[in-house]
């Protein structure tokens, strides 16, 4: 019976699969709106180009014979593409499936139809930022939440998986409650997903207005994690306050309890995305991930998608990052949480302090106390030392 | 599996080959996915309409060591399955 591993890796190298299951696809650099808090526009180091939809159709071959099975495909905007259709079915016709991540207000019937007539379609992930244009437009310019919610019943009324992304930030954190609301009772929706407004892209500019403060983060926390009780989880996170919410009480129960550190943690080990996908810019250049847009890995039809997955050193640097130990990090000194912490997002890491294998100060949990901010359910002192919400930003860490 | 049914493999599914020889089966029309094993992944291409029960197990004798006794009950019912899910048919004869 054959075994061993036949990709031809070295010894010792962390096993790989052959091929990516899944690749993150900005499909366009167009977009219809400039959001304040967008983390896609405004990187320097990312070049703004479209590309033809030959070459896009020429990639979906070259992923359909590699073994893909999902493109999850944004921008930009996606739908803003004259050529959607077009594109979509060379997805279809290269046997894999695809969602869409849009703003919603260039979705009407008509495509709505073609997305349901491909029966490929995972979902179309629409933003919707509050409960009403006042909260949502602060941030995504006048007429855009009429045009997601017409979106989202467009979707809903053609057959379309729809899913719905809460971004938190300064201007809907006191609408949390009337949103989830408008998302779970009015328009109907199963669930939604929540995260918030990050340092990355046009953010950094807007920081100060639109990211959320220690205070501001505490009390999202504290409403999420009320509202999902009511709802019966049907509120979900995998970033932002509610999963911060949820984490650092673990975290602090453990430090109490004097846990010893958990599997997975005290180490860069939050993203372990690098294993199963990555990303394509819409100028054809491959990347680790879009929230490391700047970390070039090479270029569509000049190298192998297999190749740069298989061998890139960097892909592989980031496959064996989850090695590095947080306590080597000055920001993690004498940190009691590092036995239950992963580092967080490296992509936010990168935006912070130059350094993808860094911790992300975004998600520190000894920050947050320190700034003042307290744990929903957990009766805390702030430990001692201060400390500021963004002490550190690009190339700040020696 | 009847005696002298010769299945083949619904061409919209993917072999997508994986860690050494393990590969995951993927139907894109109705996003199910199984992970097969390199018997499996074997088997998988034999699946061409051209051979039947008797001929994969040969086949399967000849390609693995050690094959255990009830390989042929064991690959019946893994197309069977494969078949109950929609990854495997019969070539309709033309008419």
């Amino acid at each position: 019976m054959a075994t061993g591993n036949s990709n031809g890796q070295a010894a010792g190298a962390p096993r790989v699969m052959r091929s990516p299951r899944s690749l993150d696809v900005e499909i366009t650099s167009r977009c219809n709106l400039r959001c304040k808090y967008c983390y896609y526009f405004e990187n320097p180091q990312v070049e703004y180009e479209d590309l033809p939809a030959a070459d896009w159709l020429r990639f979906f071959e070259e992923c359909g014979e590699a073994g893909v099975m999902d493109l999850s495909i944004a921008g930009g905007e996606p739908f803003i593409r004259e050529d959607l259709r077009e594109l979509l079915k060379g997805v279809v016709r290269n046997r894999m499936r695809f969602a869409l991540l849009s703003n919603g207000g260039l979705i009407d019937d008509s495509i709505a139809e073609f997305l349901a007539r491909t029966g490929r379609c995972d979902y179309v992930q629409v933003s919707i930022d509050g409960s009403r244009a006042e909260t949502h437009d602060a941030c995504r310019g006048r007429g855009s939440w009429e045009g997601a919610v017409r979106g989202v019943r467009t979707l809903q009324r053609n057959g379309v998986g729809v899913a719905v992304r809460l971004t938190i930030h300064r201007y809907n954190v006191d609408d949390l409650e009337a949103t989830a609301r408008f998302l779970l009772e009015e328009l109907g929706l199963n669930s939604f997903g929540t995260n918030s407004a990050g340092y990355l892209g046009v953010c950094q500019r807007n920081a100060g207005g639109v990211m959320l403060t220690t205070q501001d983060r505490q009390r999202a926390m504290e409403t999420l994690l009320r509202l999902n009780e009511r709802y019966d989880g049907r509120i979900t996170a995998s970033a932002g306050p509610l999963a911060e919410g949820r984490t650092w009480k673990d975290m602090e129960e453990a430090r109490r309890r004097g846990d010893e550190e958990w599997p997975g943690r005290g180490h860069l080990t939050a993203c372990g995305c690098t294993n199963s996908k990555m990303a394509i810019r819409a100028d054809g250049a491959y990347v680790v991930c879009n929230m490391l847009a700047h970390a070039k890995l090479g270029r569509m039809h000049e190298d192998s998608l297999v190749d740069v997955w298989q061998r890139h050193p960097d892909m592989m640097a980031m496959r064996h990052r989850h090695e590095i130990p947080l306590g080597t990090f000055e920001h993690c000194k004498g940190c009691e949480y590092i036995g239950y912490c992963t580092g967080n997002c490296p992509g936010l890491a990168y935006s912070m302090t130059g350094k993808i294998n860094h911790p992300s100060p975004d998600a520190c949990l000894r920050r947050y106390l320190q700034d003042g901010g307290k744990i929903p359910g957990i009766e805390t002192g702030a430990p001692a030392g201060g400390g500021q919400l963004f002490p550190i930003m690009n190339g700040g860490l020696g | 599996m009847k005696p002298n049914e010769k299945p083949v493999a619904n061409p919209v599914v993917v072999l997508r080959e994986e860690f050494d020889d393990w590969a995951v089966l993927f139907n894109p029309d109705t996003a199910n996915a199984v992970g097969i094993n390199p018997v499996g992944v074997a088997v998988w291409k034999m699946l061409d309409g051209e051979h039947d029960l008797a001929a994969i197990v040969s086949e399967v004798k000849e390609q693995f060591e050690d094959v255990p006794e009830p390989v042929a009950e064991e690959l019946d019912g893994f197309i069977d399955n494969l078949a109950e899910q929609g990854f495997v048919g019969e070539e309709t004869p033309a008419q």
